[in-house]
Protein backbone atom coordinates (compact mmCIF):
# COMPACT_ATOMS: atom_id res chain seq x y z
CA UNK A 1 0.00 0.00 0.00
CA UNK A 2 1.27 3.69 -0.79
CA UNK A 3 -0.36 6.92 0.20
CA UNK A 4 -0.33 8.38 -3.15
CA UNK A 5 -1.89 12.10 -2.47
CA UNK A 6 -0.03 14.12 -4.79
CA UNK A 7 -2.47 13.62 -7.83
CA UNK A 8 -6.04 13.83 -8.22
CA UNK A 9 -7.93 10.21 -8.93
CA UNK A 10 -10.14 9.01 -11.20
CA UNK A 11 -11.82 5.72 -11.85
CA UNK A 12 -11.91 5.27 -15.26
CA UNK A 13 -14.87 3.49 -17.20
CA UNK A 14 -16.14 2.85 -20.50
CA UNK A 15 -19.54 4.70 -19.95
CA UNK A 16 -17.94 7.48 -18.64
CA UNK A 17 -19.04 11.31 -20.60
CA UNK A 18 -16.38 12.99 -21.84
CA UNK A 19 -15.23 15.63 -18.94
CA UNK A 20 -15.90 19.60 -19.96
CA UNK A 21 -15.34 22.54 -17.57
CA UNK A 22 -19.11 22.87 -16.42
CA UNK A 23 -19.56 19.00 -15.92
CA UNK A 24 -16.21 18.24 -14.62
CA UNK A 25 -18.18 18.34 -10.78
CA UNK A 26 -20.95 16.45 -12.27
CA UNK A 27 -18.80 13.51 -14.29
CA UNK A 28 -20.32 9.83 -14.41
CA UNK A 29 -17.06 8.57 -13.85
CA UNK A 30 -17.29 9.62 -10.38
CA UNK A 31 -13.96 11.53 -9.87
CA UNK A 32 -12.87 13.08 -6.64
CA UNK A 33 -11.97 16.10 -8.92
CA UNK A 34 -12.08 19.75 -8.57
CA UNK A 35 -10.94 22.03 -10.96
CA UNK A 36 -9.68 21.17 -14.26
CA UNK A 37 -8.30 17.69 -14.51
CA UNK A 38 -7.24 18.17 -18.03
CA UNK A 39 -4.28 19.80 -17.17
CA UNK A 40 -3.29 18.54 -14.09
CA UNK A 41 -1.20 14.98 -13.47
CA UNK A 42 -4.01 12.10 -12.46
CA UNK A 43 -4.03 8.68 -10.98
CA UNK A 44 -6.12 6.20 -13.15
CA UNK A 45 -7.96 3.06 -11.46
CA UNK A 46 -9.22 1.13 -14.51
CA UNK A 47 -13.15 0.01 -14.51
CA UNK A 48 -13.63 -4.10 -14.38
CA UNK A 49 -14.59 -3.15 -17.95
CA UNK A 50 -11.28 -2.22 -19.10
CA UNK A 51 -9.33 -5.26 -18.44
CA UNK A 52 -9.95 -9.28 -18.06
CA UNK A 53 -8.72 -10.89 -14.70
CA UNK A 54 -8.42 -14.18 -13.90
CA UNK A 55 -7.62 -15.58 -10.59
CA UNK A 56 -5.53 -18.80 -10.50
CA UNK A 57 -3.98 -21.20 -8.12
CA UNK A 58 -0.28 -22.21 -9.92
CA UNK A 59 2.13 -24.86 -9.47
CA UNK A 60 4.90 -22.17 -9.22
CA UNK A 61 6.42 -19.60 -6.78
CA UNK A 62 7.21 -16.91 -8.56
CA UNK A 63 5.36 -13.50 -11.14
CA UNK A 64 7.83 -14.06 -13.78
CA UNK A 65 7.65 -17.62 -14.42
CA UNK A 66 3.58 -16.21 -14.45
CA UNK A 67 4.11 -13.90 -16.91
CA UNK A 68 5.84 -16.15 -19.37
CA UNK A 69 2.31 -17.81 -19.51
CA UNK A 70 -0.16 -14.96 -19.58
CA UNK A 71 -0.39 -14.49 -23.43
CA UNK A 72 -1.36 -18.76 -23.72
CA UNK A 73 -3.48 -17.91 -20.05
CA UNK A 74 -5.50 -15.79 -22.02
CA UNK A 75 -5.81 -17.45 -25.14
CA UNK A 76 -9.07 -18.83 -25.21
CA UNK A 77 -11.20 -15.77 -23.15
CA UNK A 78 -9.70 -12.56 -25.50
CA UNK A 79 -11.15 -11.08 -28.33
CA UNK A 80 -8.67 -10.27 -31.13
CA UNK A 81 -7.02 -7.49 -30.42
CA UNK A 82 -3.33 -6.46 -29.08
CA UNK A 83 -3.55 -6.65 -25.04
CA UNK A 84 -0.87 -6.21 -22.53
CA UNK A 85 -0.64 -8.69 -19.72
CA UNK A 86 0.16 -7.85 -16.10
CA UNK A 87 0.06 -10.23 -12.72
CA UNK A 88 0.96 -10.06 -9.09
CA UNK A 89 0.57 -12.61 -6.43
CA UNK A 90 -1.77 -11.94 -3.33
CA UNK A 91 -1.35 -15.11 -0.85
CA UNK A 92 -1.39 -18.20 -2.98
CA UNK A 93 -3.34 -16.67 -5.89
CA UNK A 94 -2.19 -15.05 -8.43
CA UNK A 95 -4.16 -12.28 -10.13
CA UNK A 96 -3.71 -12.11 -13.70
CA UNK A 97 -4.82 -9.55 -16.11
CA UNK A 98 -4.95 -8.66 -19.88
CA UNK A 99 -5.97 -5.14 -21.50
CA UNK A 100 -5.91 -3.08 -24.16
CA UNK A 101 -3.87 -0.21 -24.50
CA UNK A 102 -5.76 1.27 -27.22
CA UNK A 103 -8.51 1.05 -25.92
CA UNK A 104 -7.47 2.53 -22.31
CA UNK A 105 -5.58 5.63 -24.04
CA UNK A 106 -8.85 5.79 -26.57
CA UNK A 107 -11.20 6.17 -23.59
CA UNK A 108 -8.79 8.46 -21.73
CA UNK A 109 -8.70 10.27 -24.54
CA UNK A 110 -12.59 10.65 -24.87
CA UNK A 111 -12.14 12.17 -21.18
CA UNK A 112 -10.01 15.10 -22.87
CA UNK A 113 -7.02 13.33 -20.63
CA UNK A 114 -3.83 13.43 -22.18
CA UNK A 115 -1.54 10.32 -21.88
CA UNK A 116 1.12 12.21 -20.80
CA UNK A 117 -0.98 14.14 -17.56
CA UNK A 118 -1.50 10.19 -16.41
CA UNK A 119 0.63 9.62 -13.39
CA UNK A 120 -0.21 6.26 -12.14
CA UNK A 121 -2.87 3.13 -14.00
CA UNK A 122 -4.09 0.71 -10.89
CA UNK A 123 -7.04 -1.96 -11.61
CA UNK A 124 -9.79 -1.56 -9.80
CA UNK A 125 -8.83 -5.25 -8.57
CA UNK A 126 -5.98 -4.46 -6.95
CA UNK A 127 -7.58 -1.56 -5.16
CA UNK A 128 -10.96 -1.96 -4.36
CA UNK A 129 -10.41 -5.93 -3.34
CA UNK A 130 -11.04 -5.24 0.38
CA UNK A 131 -14.67 -3.87 -0.79
CA UNK A 132 -17.40 -5.02 2.42
CA UNK A 133 -19.73 -3.90 0.26
CA UNK A 134 -21.35 -2.90 -3.43
CA UNK A 135 -20.07 0.62 -4.24
CA UNK A 136 -21.65 2.68 -6.84
CA UNK A 137 -19.44 4.02 -9.62
CA UNK A 138 -21.57 5.47 -12.38
CA UNK A 139 -25.67 6.13 -12.51
CA UNK A 140 -26.29 2.80 -13.68
CA UNK A 141 -23.33 0.71 -12.25
CA UNK A 142 -21.86 -0.47 -9.25
CA UNK A 143 -18.61 -2.62 -8.11
CA UNK A 144 -18.41 -5.21 -5.57
CA UNK A 145 -16.31 -8.23 -4.50
CA UNK A 146 -16.96 -12.03 -5.29
CA UNK A 147 -14.86 -14.38 -4.63
CA UNK A 148 -12.04 -11.87 -3.93
CA UNK A 149 -12.67 -10.73 -7.79
CA UNK A 150 -13.79 -6.96 -7.91
CA UNK A 151 -16.83 -6.83 -10.65
CA UNK A 152 -18.60 -4.41 -12.32
CA UNK A 153 -22.89 -4.69 -12.36
CA UNK A 154 -26.09 -2.93 -13.12
CA UNK A 155 -26.60 -0.77 -9.80
CA UNK A 156 -29.90 -2.34 -9.54
CA UNK A 157 -28.62 -5.64 -9.62
CA UNK A 158 -27.48 -4.40 -5.41
CA UNK A 159 -29.97 -3.30 -3.25
CA UNK A 160 -27.41 -1.28 -1.12
CA UNK A 161 -24.11 0.45 -1.99
CA UNK A 162 -22.56 3.53 -1.36
CA UNK A 163 -21.18 6.29 -3.39
CA UNK A 164 -17.40 6.03 -4.61
CA UNK A 165 -15.00 8.08 -2.53
CA UNK A 166 -11.66 8.94 -4.44
CA UNK A 167 -10.16 11.10 -2.16
CA UNK A 168 -8.48 9.34 0.24
CA UNK A 169 -7.07 6.54 -1.58
CA UNK A 170 -4.60 4.26 -0.62
CA UNK A 171 -2.89 3.05 -3.52
CA UNK A 172 -0.87 -0.28 -3.80
CA UNK A 173 2.02 -1.06 -5.67
CA UNK A 174 0.37 -2.76 -8.80
CA UNK A 175 -0.01 -0.20 -11.25
CA UNK A 176 0.69 -0.50 -15.13
CA UNK A 177 2.47 1.61 -18.07
CA UNK A 178 0.17 1.67 -21.07
CA UNK A 179 2.22 1.73 -24.45
CA UNK A 180 0.63 4.37 -26.41
CA UNK A 181 2.16 2.80 -29.95
CA UNK A 182 1.47 -0.81 -28.59
CA UNK A 183 -1.11 -1.95 -30.99
CA UNK A 184 1.53 -0.87 -33.97
CA UNK A 185 5.04 -2.28 -32.63
CA UNK A 186 5.35 -4.27 -29.31
CA UNK A 187 7.86 -3.80 -27.22
CA UNK A 188 9.75 -6.93 -27.73
CA UNK A 189 9.77 -5.88 -31.44
CA UNK A 190 10.95 -2.45 -30.68
CA UNK A 191 13.66 -3.74 -28.17
CA UNK A 192 14.94 -5.60 -31.12
CA UNK A 193 15.21 -2.49 -33.45
CA UNK A 194 16.47 -1.01 -30.75
CA UNK A 195 19.56 -3.27 -30.33
CA UNK A 196 20.07 -3.32 -34.23
CA UNK A 197 20.20 0.77 -34.26
CA UNK A 198 22.54 0.71 -30.95
CA UNK A 199 24.98 -2.08 -32.90
CA UNK A 200 24.58 0.09 -36.24
CA UNK A 201 25.35 3.31 -34.08
CA UNK A 202 28.06 1.54 -32.67
CA UNK A 203 29.90 0.09 -36.03
CA UNK A 204 28.92 3.61 -37.56
CA UNK A 205 31.17 5.10 -34.42
CA UNK A 206 33.98 2.79 -35.28
CA UNK A 207 33.95 3.44 -38.73
CA UNK A 208 34.10 6.98 -37.92
CA UNK A 209 36.73 6.93 -35.54
CA UNK A 210 38.12 4.26 -37.84
CA UNK A 211 37.71 6.81 -40.68
CA UNK A 212 39.38 9.69 -38.12
CA UNK A 213 42.37 7.87 -37.11
CA UNK A 214 43.10 7.04 -41.21
CA UNK A 215 42.84 10.78 -42.30
CA UNK A 216 45.10 12.05 -39.11
CA UNK A 217 47.60 9.56 -40.42
CA UNK A 218 47.58 10.55 -44.15
CA UNK A 219 47.69 14.00 -42.85
CA UNK A 220 50.99 13.46 -41.07
CA UNK A 221 52.11 11.39 -44.07
CA UNK A 222 51.58 14.98 -45.81
CA UNK A 223 53.64 16.67 -42.97
CA UNK A 224 56.42 14.54 -43.17
CA UNK A 225 56.57 14.77 -46.98
CA UNK A 226 56.93 18.91 -46.31
CA UNK A 227 59.77 18.19 -44.11
CA UNK A 228 61.64 15.46 -45.84
CA UNK A 229 61.79 17.66 -49.12
CA UNK A 230 61.69 20.43 -47.59
CA UNK A 231 58.74 22.43 -49.12
CA UNK A 232 57.13 25.58 -49.09
CA UNK A 233 54.89 25.96 -46.11
CA UNK A 234 52.21 26.45 -48.94
CA UNK A 235 50.99 24.39 -51.85
CA UNK A 236 50.18 27.24 -54.18
CA UNK A 237 54.01 28.25 -53.20
CA UNK A 238 55.20 24.75 -54.03
CA UNK A 239 53.18 24.57 -57.51
CA UNK A 240 54.41 27.89 -58.87
CA UNK A 241 57.97 26.62 -58.22
CA UNK A 242 57.05 23.94 -60.49
CA UNK A 243 55.59 25.14 -62.35
CA UNK A 244 59.20 27.26 -62.96
CA UNK A 245 61.35 24.81 -62.98
CA UNK A 246 59.21 22.07 -65.42
CA UNK A 247 59.20 25.41 -67.59
CA UNK A 248 62.97 25.52 -67.26
CA UNK A 249 63.64 22.08 -68.26
CA UNK A 250 61.07 21.74 -71.03
CA UNK A 251 62.69 24.63 -72.71
CA UNK A 252 66.15 22.88 -71.89
CA UNK A 253 65.10 19.97 -73.23
CA UNK A 254 63.74 21.12 -76.42
CA UNK A 255 67.27 23.42 -77.13
CA UNK A 256 69.19 19.99 -76.76
CA UNK A 257 67.02 18.16 -78.90
CA UNK A 258 66.82 20.97 -81.79
CA UNK A 259 70.47 21.49 -81.38
CA UNK A 260 71.10 17.49 -81.52
CA UNK A 261 68.90 17.49 -85.19
CA UNK A 262 71.04 20.37 -86.37
CA UNK A 263 73.86 18.66 -85.71
CA UNK A 264 72.41 15.52 -87.07
CA UNK A 265 71.94 16.94 -90.77
CA UNK A 266 73.62 15.09 -93.25
CA UNK A 267 75.33 18.55 -95.47
CA UNK A 268 76.17 18.52 -98.60
CA UNK A 269 79.58 19.09 -99.91
CA UNK A 270 80.66 22.92 -99.35
CA UNK A 271 77.80 23.56 -96.61
CA UNK A 272 79.08 24.27 -93.42
CA UNK A 273 76.92 25.25 -90.24
CA UNK A 274 78.19 28.48 -89.69
CA UNK A 275 76.33 29.96 -86.04
CA UNK A 276 74.62 28.25 -83.13
CA UNK A 277 72.97 30.67 -81.31
CA UNK A 278 70.25 30.99 -78.27
CA UNK A 279 68.68 34.38 -77.29
CA UNK A 280 65.58 34.93 -75.84
CA UNK A 281 64.28 31.54 -75.95
CA UNK A 282 64.60 31.50 -80.00
CA UNK A 283 67.39 28.88 -81.61
CA UNK A 284 69.34 30.34 -84.38
CA UNK A 285 71.18 28.13 -86.80
CA UNK A 286 72.83 29.51 -89.98
CA UNK A 287 74.16 27.56 -92.94
CA UNK A 288 76.80 28.55 -95.26
CA UNK A 289 77.06 27.70 -98.62
CA UNK A 290 73.81 26.10 -99.29
CA UNK A 291 72.40 26.92 -103.32
CA UNK A 292 68.96 28.90 -103.53
CA UNK A 293 66.02 26.53 -103.41
CA UNK A 294 68.47 23.59 -102.64
CA UNK A 295 67.65 23.60 -98.60
CA UNK A 296 65.15 20.73 -98.59
CA UNK A 297 67.11 18.22 -96.82
CA UNK A 298 67.90 21.23 -94.10
CA UNK A 299 64.27 21.45 -93.58
CA UNK A 300 62.88 18.64 -93.95
CA UNK A 301 63.93 17.14 -90.77
CA UNK A 302 62.56 20.34 -89.09
CA UNK A 303 59.17 19.65 -90.45
CA UNK A 304 59.32 15.65 -90.25
CA UNK A 305 59.49 16.41 -86.50
CA UNK A 306 56.99 19.16 -86.24
CA UNK A 307 59.17 21.75 -85.42
CA UNK A 308 58.15 25.26 -85.97
CA UNK A 309 60.56 27.34 -87.73
CA UNK A 310 61.11 30.20 -89.90
CA UNK A 311 63.89 30.21 -92.57
CA UNK A 312 65.52 32.89 -94.99
CA UNK A 313 68.17 32.88 -97.43
CA UNK A 314 70.72 35.31 -98.05
CA UNK A 315 73.99 35.34 -99.63
CA UNK A 316 74.20 31.16 -99.98
CA UNK A 317 73.29 31.43 -96.40
CA UNK A 318 70.30 29.84 -95.33
CA UNK A 319 69.18 31.56 -91.89
CA UNK A 320 67.08 29.10 -89.19
CA UNK A 321 64.89 30.28 -86.45
CA UNK A 322 63.56 28.15 -84.12
CA UNK A 323 61.57 29.32 -80.88
CA UNK A 324 62.20 27.20 -77.93
CA UNK B 1 2.81 6.58 -17.85
CA UNK B 2 6.16 8.02 -16.45
CA UNK B 3 8.19 5.65 -17.98
CA UNK B 4 10.26 6.95 -21.53
CA UNK B 5 8.03 5.22 -24.18
CA UNK B 6 10.22 2.77 -25.89
CA UNK B 7 9.20 4.16 -29.31
CA UNK B 8 10.78 7.29 -28.42
CA UNK B 9 14.19 5.98 -27.46
CA UNK B 10 13.64 3.95 -30.87
CA UNK B 11 13.08 7.58 -32.39
CA UNK B 12 15.97 9.10 -30.63
CA UNK B 13 18.36 6.31 -31.54
CA UNK B 14 16.99 7.11 -35.39
CA UNK B 15 18.14 10.17 -34.96
CA UNK B 16 21.45 9.57 -33.59
CA UNK B 17 22.05 6.41 -36.11
CA UNK B 18 21.01 9.41 -38.91
CA UNK B 19 23.65 11.75 -37.39
CA UNK B 20 26.13 9.43 -37.17
CA UNK B 21 25.71 8.32 -40.79
CA UNK B 22 26.06 12.04 -41.69
CA UNK B 23 29.48 12.67 -39.55
CA UNK B 24 30.83 9.00 -41.34
CA UNK B 25 29.89 10.39 -44.59
CA UNK B 26 31.70 13.97 -43.38
CA UNK B 27 34.49 11.94 -42.37
CA UNK B 28 34.51 9.96 -45.29
CA UNK B 29 34.58 13.17 -47.46
CA UNK B 30 37.78 14.26 -45.60
CA UNK B 31 39.63 11.27 -45.71
CA UNK B 32 39.43 10.92 -49.55
CA UNK B 33 40.17 15.02 -49.83
CA UNK B 34 43.35 13.93 -47.13
CA UNK B 35 44.19 11.18 -49.73
CA UNK B 36 43.60 13.13 -52.78
CA UNK B 37 46.31 16.00 -51.10
CA UNK B 38 48.97 12.91 -49.89
CA UNK B 39 48.74 12.00 -53.96
CA UNK B 40 49.34 15.06 -55.09
CA UNK B 41 51.50 16.01 -52.45
CA UNK B 42 53.92 13.05 -53.25
CA UNK B 43 53.80 13.58 -57.07
CA UNK B 44 54.81 17.71 -56.56
CA UNK B 45 57.43 16.76 -54.25
CA UNK B 46 59.44 13.92 -56.23
CA UNK B 47 59.33 16.21 -59.40
CA UNK B 48 59.92 19.43 -57.47
CA UNK B 49 62.69 17.55 -55.94
CA UNK B 50 64.51 16.42 -58.71
CA UNK B 51 64.06 19.47 -60.66
CA UNK B 52 64.74 21.54 -58.30
CA UNK B 53 68.26 19.44 -57.23
CA UNK B 54 69.11 19.92 -60.97
CA UNK B 55 68.17 23.73 -61.60
CA UNK B 56 67.76 25.10 -58.57
CA UNK B 57 71.17 23.48 -56.76
CA UNK B 58 73.93 26.52 -57.51
CA UNK B 59 76.40 24.68 -55.54
CA UNK B 60 76.09 21.45 -57.38
CA UNK B 61 75.64 23.14 -60.88
CA UNK B 62 78.93 25.27 -60.00
CA UNK B 63 80.97 22.99 -58.65
CA UNK B 64 80.79 20.58 -62.16
CA UNK B 65 80.59 23.44 -64.42
CA UNK B 66 84.13 24.45 -62.84
CA UNK B 67 85.54 20.70 -62.89
CA UNK B 68 84.36 20.80 -66.38
CA UNK B 69 86.55 24.02 -67.31
CA UNK B 70 89.66 22.56 -65.83
CA UNK B 71 89.76 19.79 -68.05
CA UNK B 72 93.12 18.93 -70.01
CA UNK B 73 91.55 19.42 -73.26
CA UNK B 74 90.15 23.08 -72.78
CA UNK B 75 93.50 24.47 -71.29
CA UNK B 76 94.75 25.32 -74.86
CA UNK B 77 91.32 27.54 -75.49
CA UNK B 78 91.99 30.78 -73.89
CA UNK B 79 88.27 30.54 -72.26
CA UNK B 80 87.08 33.63 -69.86
CA UNK B 81 85.09 32.83 -67.46
CA UNK B 82 82.69 34.77 -65.33
CA UNK B 83 80.90 33.69 -61.79
CA UNK B 84 77.83 35.67 -61.12
CA UNK B 85 75.84 35.17 -58.35
CA UNK B 86 72.74 34.54 -60.72
CA UNK B 87 74.83 32.00 -62.85
CA UNK B 88 78.21 32.00 -65.08
CA UNK B 89 79.19 33.05 -68.47
CA UNK B 90 81.84 31.28 -70.38
CA UNK B 91 83.47 32.61 -73.41
CA UNK B 92 86.41 32.28 -75.62
CA UNK B 93 87.00 34.56 -78.75
CA UNK B 94 88.84 31.75 -80.12
CA UNK B 95 89.04 28.08 -79.72
CA UNK B 96 89.93 24.87 -81.08
CA UNK B 97 86.66 23.14 -82.63
CA UNK B 98 87.31 19.95 -80.78
CA UNK B 99 87.51 21.64 -77.32
CA UNK B 100 84.51 23.32 -78.54
CA UNK B 101 82.97 20.07 -79.20
CA UNK B 102 84.19 18.37 -75.51
CA UNK B 103 82.93 21.60 -73.67
CA UNK B 104 79.37 21.35 -75.88
CA UNK B 105 78.79 17.61 -75.20
CA UNK B 106 79.76 18.05 -71.65
CA UNK B 107 77.35 21.40 -71.01
CA UNK B 108 74.69 19.95 -73.28
CA UNK B 109 74.63 16.03 -71.55
CA UNK B 110 74.75 17.58 -67.93
CA UNK B 111 71.23 19.23 -67.00
CA UNK B 112 72.30 23.15 -67.18
CA UNK B 113 69.62 26.01 -67.54
CA UNK B 114 71.53 27.55 -70.55
CA UNK B 115 69.61 30.63 -70.98
CA UNK B 116 71.75 32.28 -74.42
CA UNK B 117 74.88 30.46 -76.44
CA UNK B 118 76.53 31.86 -79.64
CA UNK B 119 78.90 29.83 -81.29
CA UNK B 120 80.40 31.41 -84.69
CA UNK B 121 82.69 30.09 -86.68
CA UNK B 122 85.96 31.53 -87.90
CA UNK B 123 87.43 29.09 -90.16
CA UNK B 124 87.39 25.61 -90.53
CA UNK B 125 89.11 24.62 -87.29
CA UNK B 126 88.53 27.69 -85.16
CA UNK B 127 84.73 29.16 -83.26
CA UNK B 128 84.17 31.59 -80.89
CA UNK B 129 82.13 30.81 -78.38
CA UNK B 130 79.39 32.41 -75.56
CA UNK B 131 77.36 30.80 -73.49
CA UNK B 132 75.35 32.08 -70.19
CA UNK B 133 73.69 29.58 -67.74
CA UNK B 134 71.89 30.24 -64.79
CA UNK B 135 71.06 28.37 -61.95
Amino acid sequence: MKFNNKFKTIFLDTSANKLDSEEENNASILAATQGSIKKEKVNIILSPSLYWVKKLSLPVKYVREVKKLLPSIFEDTLPEGHYSYYVYKSGDDFFAFAYEDKAILDVLSMQGIAASNVANVYFAQSEFQNLEKAVKVSDTQSIYVKDELVILVPSTWVQESDDLDLSDMKFSKHNITLQQFGHIVDNSSLYKIGAILVVLIVLIAIEYFITLSKAEQIAQQNSELFEKYKLKSTMMQNRSMLKKYSYIHEKQTKLREYISYMLSLKLKKDEKLSLLSLKNKTLIVEFTGVKKNQDAHITKILQSKNIKYKSSYKNDTLHVEITL
Amino acid sequence: MNRINPLYLALLLIVILLLAIFKLDNAKVELADAQESLIETTALATNLSGLKDVYGNQKKSKAAILKILKNSSLKQSNIMKKVKKSGIIISSKSMDLRALNSLLGKLFNGAYNIVALDVKKLSETKVSLHVEIKW
